[in-house]
């Protein structure tokens, strides 16, 4: 796995832009707003058809056996596309999750089909403003589940959870069938993402890791998914920064290009800093997956990748003035899923915590 | 081990081999002028040890190695605080200039091995009173004088001056085209006649730069080193030399770990400092900060090695850097609270928050302000527009004053 993004690894690149470029437009994603429960189907079709459900799982699964710098160039496109990308991060977490901790059964029933795509795989870890929390709110019950787990991604299409309950005063991690669980979705602000609420009521569950195993397997699934989610940030704010160097060579204001005023042309060469600061991080933390520092090298790729997008979407409406604040323009699709983006896979203040308690070597 | 990874063991055993001469310890309490004896000493040492002139041809002394080695070696190089700074700016651009465009090719030898050897010093004559980023606006001029030139003006921030030999100067040799279009570019000896120098005492209380007048310096027209009314494109040369330089993502100060164990020292509200999400805050973002440029620059690094071209995401590297040292080392400075009043004007900017924090501004100016780089960055990366300049294509003597 190269960081050097060599002829492949281009391909995959410029491939994956070419296709989402010619069959994801502003004008599917502006509908999807206005609704809950429906996605972008063209997205998954798509992902699927490429391969990209398989990229990053094994191969003797029906996987490709690439990496997270390979699954990293998709979700960088992903990003930039306002695909959203959904289900392709929550389905690789689920089988990361499944491929790390559980049993060949557990592998040859559910690899298989996260890999093709026919299945799709969401994680629910968080409870509210905890990520990951020490006294999850499910609780695990000789191998069945209690509780509500609430605004999951994907939630409302998944046919696989992993999640983190609580089993006597102890975390437990456990993969839940999620057929004929019953399920509500959630009114969001970025709607194309399925959030559901998530009812377990006596649901069948095999537990796949205990006690701080869990929470440990938990932090490792969180940090894996934070950097596919890292690039498809990156790839949002690289976007933002393109369209309003575009506005900004284009739109004149007192006889000259906008983009002449300094107050504009630097206010875009800090978008430009952000982005690559992301970029660098987020290609170095795909590339130390298996390492003992991953978990450094993922929080630095989410804090800069969230910092980016946030950034890119708040100057990028900003720079165009009244226009940028129309439906019609789009830019809100960015500040949302710029907000949606953040708030997933554990939110800054969560990141900050995890980095420092690392630097300062005090972590578990 | 690949030849890179061996080539660096050898730098780093070197390295560690110098420091009871020329190390931190070496140094504390010396005088400049016997700092920069000992510096001499450290580069003739450099030298003979093979490590001067890494990328440079073996005709001019160098070693004929890669620019990767070059900055393999400045990595290992920066650990140890070596006395190598009076030689930075004297090697990295008017001597290589020299090289490239030095008309008497034996003269040329002669000085590039001398500079290499650190027996000779070069400094770089460009900015002026009346601007240092707007180059070409410059005033000192160069009027013909026989068979030569006369020199008139003034230069100002020209780093090592009071020690150099010679130096790089571009002066105005036609007030009647365009700005950019009138500049010729030339060596002069600063022990010449008519050139003065008088040192500048910087915010932070040295006295590196200095300022440098011309009256009536007679040079022959041997010393050109551009064609008349070309000075302005070597110049550009001498600044665009070498983007991929050996980094210091802490931006020349201290690491970020020192801050990690100054706020487990101290305590807030009686807790200790690593513990209030303020500092954890400053700690994390400032990590996320650094260990991007690290991992352009190592990047960079390996596609040098492969052959490659790195990306411009390198020109990042100083702009966010030193503003960023600058900001950490007023909140170092916060949370020692009157403990930070004890002031050491000669402690190093690498390890001590006081004197990186006095020294910063410094860093945001030279060698390009944050301003200037940032329209860099938004000109020559991202295609926008150049800002307005009236004087763009007026006769520079027709620029109003």
């Amino acid at each position: 796995m190269s960081i050097l993004h060599d002829e492949g690894q281009q391909a995959i690149a410029t491939e994956s832009r070419r296709v989402l470029e010619a069959r994801i437009s502003k004008d599917d994603l502006l509908p999807l707003l206005e609704t809950s429960g429906r996605y972008h189907e063209g997205f998954w079709t798509t992902a699927k058809e490429q391969g990209w459900t398989a990229l990053a799982l094994p191969e003797a699964y029906g996987g490709l056996d690439l990496g997270l710098v390979e699954l990293g160039l998709i979700a960088h496109q992903a990003g930039r596309s306002l695909s959203g990308a959904p289900f392709l991060t929550s389905g690789f977490g689920a089988a990361k999750a499944i491929e790390l901790l559980g049993t060949d059964a557990q592998k040859q029933r559910w690899l298989p089909g996260l890999a093709s795509g026919e299945a799709i795989g969401a994680v629910a870890f968080a409870a509210g403003a905890d990520p990951l929390p020490a006294r999850p709110d499910l609780t695990c019950a000789s191998g069945h589940i209690e509780g509500r787990a609430r605004s999951v991604t994907a939630g409302l299409a998944a046919d696989v959870a992993i999640v983190l309950a609580d089993e006597a005063g102890t975390p437990v991690l456990a993969l839940v069938d999620l057929a004929g669980v019953e399920r509500s979705a959630i009114d969001s602000f970025d709607n194309s993402r399925l959030i559901a609420d998530l009812r377990f009521a006596g649901t069948p569950a095999e537990v796949i890791a205990t006690g701080p195993a869990a929470h440990g397997a938990a932090l490792q699934i969180l940090a894996l998914q934070a950097v596919v989610t890292a690039h498809e940030q990156t790839g949002g704010a690289e976007a933002l920064m393109e369209i309003a160097r575009d506005y900004a060579v284009t739109r004149k204001a007192f006889g000259q290009p906008i983009g002449a005023f300094q107050s504009i042309k630097h206010r875009i060469a800090e978008l430009y800093g952000l982005v690559e600061l992301a970029r660098a991080n987020c290609i170095h933390a795909a590339a130390r997956a298996d390492q003992a520092d991953f978990i450094t090298a993922a929080a630095a790729a989410r804090l800069s990748a969230t910092e980016a997008y946030d950034t890119a979407a708040r100057d990028c409406v900003q720079i165009h003035g009244g226009i940028g604040v129309t439906w019609e323009i789009g830019l809100h699709l960015h500040m949302r899923r710029s907000r949606s983006l953040a708030l997933e896979q554990g939110n800054s203040l969560f990141w900050e915590d995890i980095l420092v308690d690392r630097l300062a070597g005090e972590a578990a | 081990m690949s030849d890179l990874e061996a080539f660096r063991a050898k730098v780093a055993a070197w390295c560690e081999s110098m420091v009871p001469a020329f190390g931190k310890a070496a140094r504390k309490g010396l005088s400049v002028e016997e700092d920069l004896a000992l510096g001499r000493r450290y580069q003739k040492a450099k030298f003979d040890a093979g490590f001067a002139g890494i990328n440079w041809p073996t005709e001019y002394g160098g070693q004929g190695l890669g620019h990767i080695e070059k900055i393999t070696f400045e990595g290992e190089e920066m650990k140890h605080g070596f006395p190598n700074v009076y030689f930075g700016i004297s090697l990295g651009m008017p001597v290589p200039v020299l090289m490239q465009f030095g008309s008497d090719r034996e003269f040329v030898k002669e000085r590039v091995v001398k500079a290499l050897k650190g027996e000779e010093i070069w400094c770089q004559l460009f900015s002026e009173p009346s601007g240092g980023t707007d180059l070409a606006g410059l005033r000192t001029r160069a009027e013909p004088d026989g068979n030569g030139w006369k020199i008139n003006g003034q230069k100002v921030w020209t780093s090592w001056a009071q020690y150099s030999d010679y130096g790089v100067i571009v002066v105005r040799t036609d007030p009647t085209v365009a700005k950019h279009k009138g500049l010729t570019y030339f060596w002069v000896d600063m022990k010449a006649p008519g050139v003065t120098v008088r040192p500048i005492k910087l915010a932070g209380g040295d006295s590196h730069v200095n300022e440098v007048f011309f009256d009536d310096v007679k040079i022959s027209d041997d010393h050109r080193m551009s064609p008349v009314g070309g000075g302005f494109a070597v110049a550009l040369t001498t600044l665009m030399i070498e983007r991929y330089v050996a980094t210091d993502s802490a931006g020349f100060g201290p690491h970020l770990d020192l801050f990690v164990d100054l706020a487990k020292d101290v305590k807030i509200n009686g807790k200790p400092a690593i513990e209030d999400g303020r500092i954890r805050q400053q700690i994390a973002r400032n990590y996320a900060m650094r260990a991007g440029l690290d991992s352009i620059n190592r990047r960079a690094r390996l596609m040098m090695q492969a052959g490659m071209t790195p990306g411009p995401e390198g020109s990042l590297n100083k702009l966010v850097a030193v503003r960023s040292r600058q900001k950490l080392s007023e909140l170092a400075l916060d949370l020692q609270g009157t403990d930070a009043f004890p002031f050491d004007e000669h402690a190093s900017p690498k390890d001590d928050w006081a004197s990186s924090w006095i020294n910063a501004p410094t860093g945001r100016i030279a060698g390009g302000s944050d301003e200037t780089l940032l329209n860099t960055i938004a000109e020559r990366i991202l295609g926008l527009p150049q800002d307005h300049r009236p004087d763009k294509g007026i006769p520079f003597n027709q620029i109003p004053a």
